[in-house]
């Protein structure tokens, strides 16, 4: 009997068993039970298969989109809409990086506490750090064209304002078919990459800053035109002698030549990318698009086209952004993000003395070549950019920063196939940047 | 996937009930009418439902922790039913009615005699409190007053003296007041928690579902619902004061098998809330299969006289299955018998322990692993070529649980399983679902609407649940296929949380250590053997259903124990039940205990009622001269 009784033990065996599956499945549970969530058989969530809970609101409270029962509404306002497109997404899931489909387990409104229940019984609230008016009000200074539009906070990496035409309005979409919804699911802000031209003079600047001794007692001569490598490297005019601070305000081939001829490919490769430009980011855990670059031969024209922005380069608009906020930031790169007070990491890009002279000679350039008068009350620094693309069009870039402790906002403009950076993109920048101003 | 334990009824009379359908019908109607106009379930009161999730978890865990408290809160008072006087002068007290003498340590009573064999007698208590001698020495023979004992025992009586070796031991039966003082020193339930504290968390736990069962369901299935809890909560009351009436004190176990049954209704109410009326009867079936097993279990005696008999009608059963047996979920362990199907093999898991576990002299003697090895070969192979392995699998961890118990042999329990496992190998070349199914296991992810269909429903929406779920009856798992009986585990976590449905795990566990510990005051093998197979047959029965839809096992198909949808498993479950409550031992507190004071009338201490003549035969003539032998021996 003895013998017996301890052998009823085995049954405690058994439950141990139990235990240890039990422990097993609460660890699979807490680490993967987000993932189990977004099934899309899962009608807490889903509805045939489409997101079917939560709500988008922007950094006011508007709301963006919102889910529940089948039903799904975006906002109020058709410019708003149109506008946030590719920032909020679609529930179809074409625009990927679209918040519907980048934060949909936190649309789903899951933790391991609640699951999915919530008292409201309409999942999570995603906030996003944009603001909607910000956007409306950069989709109407672009007017129709092609491009992409950002603005964010450079002491807190919050992007305030993203916006990608062409868009449509996801509450009554068109005929997607047509030739202007060409690459409509695209969000060009952060899912593409293009050829940056003059605004890539930064980064060559700020290569010579460190690398080039007697950079700012140099002369550059510009006579139209220079002959490297037995190919004529033309420039936009005739700018005659300059210090580096005028070249860069005339964004003069010429003297860019010169100094990317003094680098080496080698060191301007190794800048752009220490500065983020060639790799792929993450905003808010969303992968950015990759830029590029090709190193050219020493002595080559192409050498000198490459420290210019043109040759094989491309630059993504929100790497760029990225990059100016740094110069703003005294060299930290406050990495952008698309939630509201979510925690920004940072990168030291440039040492603050570096940045410091970098944002004086943006600010020269405002106020010696594109004129403070075309942005009133504004303590903009800034860099132009026309990317040749050789068929005789040209991207039009605007970057740079208000050098503004009231207003720490850092911006990048891109309208495609825009003409002249000044002339194009620059009012873009200018309106966005009023309402910025004035609404905050 | 073998959804198991459900009666279907085929044939439906309508001629003559029409009138008495349309009766209940309209009872039905007028009482939903009063839950549409009462306004308690109105959807402004979503506030209040969303609140009573958090209650549910609660409750749940306050029957746990209200039953774990007055199960294991006392120490258990030894019970002694006999002495036997060692030659070095030392008593040693019988603490079971079945107790094994010999040289090995392991005896229940070691003597120190080189020439006895290491177990040479067992002594069995019967019934009517006379001890029997059996020898079960190998070698050498033992001696009841010098004379060799016969093949049938030899009764033992007061000052008897044993030969074992060249050791000679006195047997001393106890007296009438001694017994009087044990029995009055032994344990009762109920001192620390109330009996009916248990059963009033229940009854809260079941309010709390009912309540969000009605606010989630369908209007028109509201009086269903409503009715099938009350009905439950009635009968579970019933049986309280019933027990209470006859002074039965224990309601842990019962406790944990409401508390299970409820969440089992819930789950028929999310699932098939039209079927409700018929499951909260089949679960009143397997109550009262539960008392009946349990009355019966009282008297060893006719419990050993039919276990022969009894595997002989389970291996019938079976064999009719096996040649009339019906398909469903491609498992063909279904029997149609006058309209109603049924699952004979759940029928048989009670027949199989029943006949499996045994009392000691059994144990010893004989060719009876044999015998018990063969039987269990035939369930298996029967249930094998019904392709019902998930039972079967459950068969076979029964029986390696039960030979392990009656033989302590770890050797032969490794060559069953190796068996087993050759065996198991054989099979997946024969059947290839069953490759598949261990193929998918741990990749159910990469075939979410193939392979892994259940089972990646079953963890979304267990994640989906939280901790505190989202409201009985709010939930969409019930309405994949044989959710109900395969991934009940999913559904308590989405609709209940997953505190309650690690509640539901727990509550078996708990029974395990209740049985564990019972044995160590259990009185005879049968009792152990039996309680701790038909707990091991649960859990691991709970362990493949939980853990086959969780994917942490190969799914398999079988059934929680109480909880998954369906009649004849469920009815299993309680009648298995019965072996449990048949461990505990405490004073008053199972009612398939006798109750040693009226015991004592009826029998060691029947004495005077013998004497006076009923049925007095020459053995108890013996008993009552035996006694005043005693005294005088003890006087010395």
């Amino acid at each position: 009997m003895k013998k017996i009784k301890a052998r009823s033990y085995f049954a405690m065996l058994i439950s141990l068993g139990l235990i240890f599956g039990l422990c097993v499945f609460a660890a699979r549970l807490f680490s993967e039970g987000r993932d189990w969530v977004m099934l899309r058989a899962n009608r807490n969530v889903f509805n045939a298969g489409v997101l079917d809970t939560g709500t988008v609101v922007d950094r006011n409270g508007v709301v963006l989109a919102s889910a529940s029962g089948g039903v799904r509404s975006f906002a109020g306002d058709a410019d708003v809409r149109v506008a946030c497109l590719h920032a909020v997404g679609d529930y179809s899931g074409n625009i990927g990086s679209g918040a519907l489909s980048a934060f949909d387990y936190k649309l789903a409104g899951y933790d391991p506490i609640n699951g999915v229940a919530a008292l409201s019984g309409n999942g999570g609230k995603l906030k996003l750090s944009i603001d909607s008016s910000l956007n409306a009000a950069a989709c109407q200074a672009l007017n129709g064209r092609r491009g992409a539009v950002l603005v964010s906070n450079y002491r807190t990496g919050e992007i305030l304002c993203m916006v990608s035409l062409p868009s449509y309005d996801p509450a009554s979409p068109p005929d997607l078919s047509q030739p202007q919804y060409e690459g409509v699911f695209m969000n060009r802000c952060l899912g593409a990459a293009y050829t940056p031209g003059s605004v890539f003079k930064l980064v060559t600047l700020a290569a010579a800053i460190e690398n080039v001794p007697d950079l700012y007692s140099r002369t550059f001569t510009c006579a139209g035109s220079v002959t490297v490598g037995g190919d004529v490297v033309r420039c936009t005019g005739v700018h005659g002698q300059q210090t580096v601070e005028q070249a860069l305000a005339n964004s003069c081939n010429v003297a860019f030549s010169e100094l990317s001829q003094a680098l080496g490919a080698d060191a301007v490769y190794e800048y752009a990318e220490k500065f983020g430009l060639l790799s792929s980011l993450e905003t808010s855990g969303i992968a950015t698009a990759a830029g590029s670059m090709e190193k050219a031969g020493a002595g080559t024209s192409d050498l000198s086209w490459m420290g210019i922005g043109q040759y094989q380069d491309l630059v993504s608009p929100i790497a760029m952004l990225r990059f100016v906020s740094a110069i703003a930031n005294d060299g930290v790169a406050k990495e952008p993000v698309l939630l509201r007070n979510a925690r920004s990491g940072s990168e030291r890009l440039l040492e603050a003395a570096a940045a410091e002279k970098l944002r004086a000679f943006m600010s020269y350039n405002v106020a010696y070549a594109y004129g403070p008068a075309s942005f009133p009350n504004l303590k903009i620094c800034a860099k132009t950019g026309t990317a040749e693309l050789g068929d005789g069009t040209s991207h039009a870039w605007f970057v740079g920063f208000l050098d503004d402790s009231e207003n720490p906002l850092a911006f990048t403009v891109l309208i495609e196939k825009g003409g002249g950076a000044l002339a194009g993109a620059g009012p873009v920048a200018n309106a966005v940047l009023q309402a910025a101003v004035g609404g905050a | 996937m073998p959804a198991a334990g459900n009666f279907v009824r085929h044939g439906v009379r309508k001629t003559g009930m029409e009138t008495e359908v349309t009766a209940v019908a309209g009872f039905l109607e007028g009482i939903n009418g009063f839950f549409a106009q009462s306004g308690a379930f109105s959807p402004f009161l979503s506030y209040l439902v969303y609140f009573t999730r958090f209650m549910l978890p609660v409750a749940a865990v306050a029957v746990l922790t209200r039953c774990v408290y007055s199960m294991f809160r006392e120490r258990y008072e030894p019970e002694v039913w006999a002495y036997l006087d060692l030659p070095d002068g030392a008593r040693v007290p019988l603490r079971s009615w079945e107790c094994t003498v010999g040289r090995s340590r392991s005896a229940d009573v070691a003597v120190d005699s080189p020439a006895a064999d290491a177990a040479q007698l067992v002594l069995i208590r019967g019934d009517a409190g006379v001890w029997t001698a059996y020898d079960i020495g190998r070698g050498a023979l033992a001696q009841i007053n010098g004379e060799e004992i016969s093949d049938e025992g030899a009764r033992l009586a007061d000052g008897d003296l044993i030969g074992i070796g060249r050791a000679q031991l006195r047997f001393f039966n106890l007296t009438e007041d001694e017994r009087a003082i044990i029995a009055g020193r032994r344990t009762a339930p109920g001192r620390i928690v109330a009996p009916g504290a248990m059963f009033r968390y229940v009854t809260i736990f079941q309010f709390l579902l009912l309540y969000q069962q009605l606010f989630y369901c369908g209007e028109a299935h509201r009086a269903q619902i409503a009715l099938a809890f009350a009905a439950l909560c009635l009968v579970m009351w019933l049986y309280f004061f019933i027990m209470r009436a006859i002074g039965r004190k224990g309601f842990e176990v019962e406790a944990l098998a409401f508390f299970l049954s409820s969440a089992g209704l819930s789950v028929a109410a999310s699932s098939a809330p039209e079927g409700m009326l018929k499951q909260v009867l089949l679960l009143l079936a397997g109550i009262l299969l539960f008392v009946l097993l349990g009355f019966w279990l009282r008297d060893l005696k006719r419990v050993k006289a039919v276990r022969i008999p009894a595997a002989f009608a389970a291996v019938g059963l079976l064999a009719v299955n096996v040649v009339f047996g019906s398909e469903i979920f491609g498992a063909k362990n279904w029997l149609s018998v006058a309209g109603v199907s049924f699952q004979p093999s759940e029928f048989v898991k009670i027949v199989y322990i029943y006949a499996g576990a045994a009392t000691m002299d059994r144990l010893y003697r004989g060719k009876n692993l044999f015998v018990f090895i063969g039987f269990s070969a035939l369930c298996v192979g029967a249930l094998v070529l019904m392709s019902d392995f998930g039972t079967a699998l459950v068969f076979f961890a029964t029986f390696l649980v039960i030979s392990f118990m009656r033989s302590g042999n770890i050797a032969t329990v490794i060559l069953a399983v190796s068996g087993a496992g050759l065996a198991g190998f054989l099979a997946l070349g024969v059947k290839p679902y069953i490759a598949q199914r261990f193929a998918t296991w741990g990749h159910v992810w990469e075939d979410v609407n193939g392979a892994g269909f259940q089972q990646t429903r079953a963890l979304s929406a267990s994640a989906s649940g939280g901790l505190f779920g989202l409201g009985a009856g709010n939930g969409w798992l019930h309405e994949i296929v044989a959710a109900d009986t395969d991934l009940v585990f999913g559904m308590l976590s989405e609709e209940l949380g997953v505190i309650v449905a690690v509640c539901c795990v727990a509550a078996l566990i708990i029974l395990a250590a209740f049985t564990v510990r019972n044995a160590a005051q259990a009185r005879s093998a049968f009792y152990v053997i039996a309680g701790t197979a038909a707990i091991s047959m649960m859990m691991v029965q709970l362990g493949l259903n939980v853990f086959g839809a969780l994917d942490i096992l190969p799914f398999t198909g079988v059934t929680f124990p109480f909880v998954s949808l369906g009649g004849s498993s469920l009815i299993s479950c309680w009648a298995l039940l019965a072996f449990i409550k048949a461990t505990d031992t405490r004073k008053r507190a199972s009612f398939i205990m006798k109750d040693p004071l009226k015991m004592r009338d009826r029998n060691e201490f029947a004495e005077r009622e013998m004497s006076s003549g009923t049925d007095a035969d020459e053995d108890d003539v013996r008993d009552l001269f035996d006694r005043r032998d005693r005294k005088r021996g003890r006087g010395q």
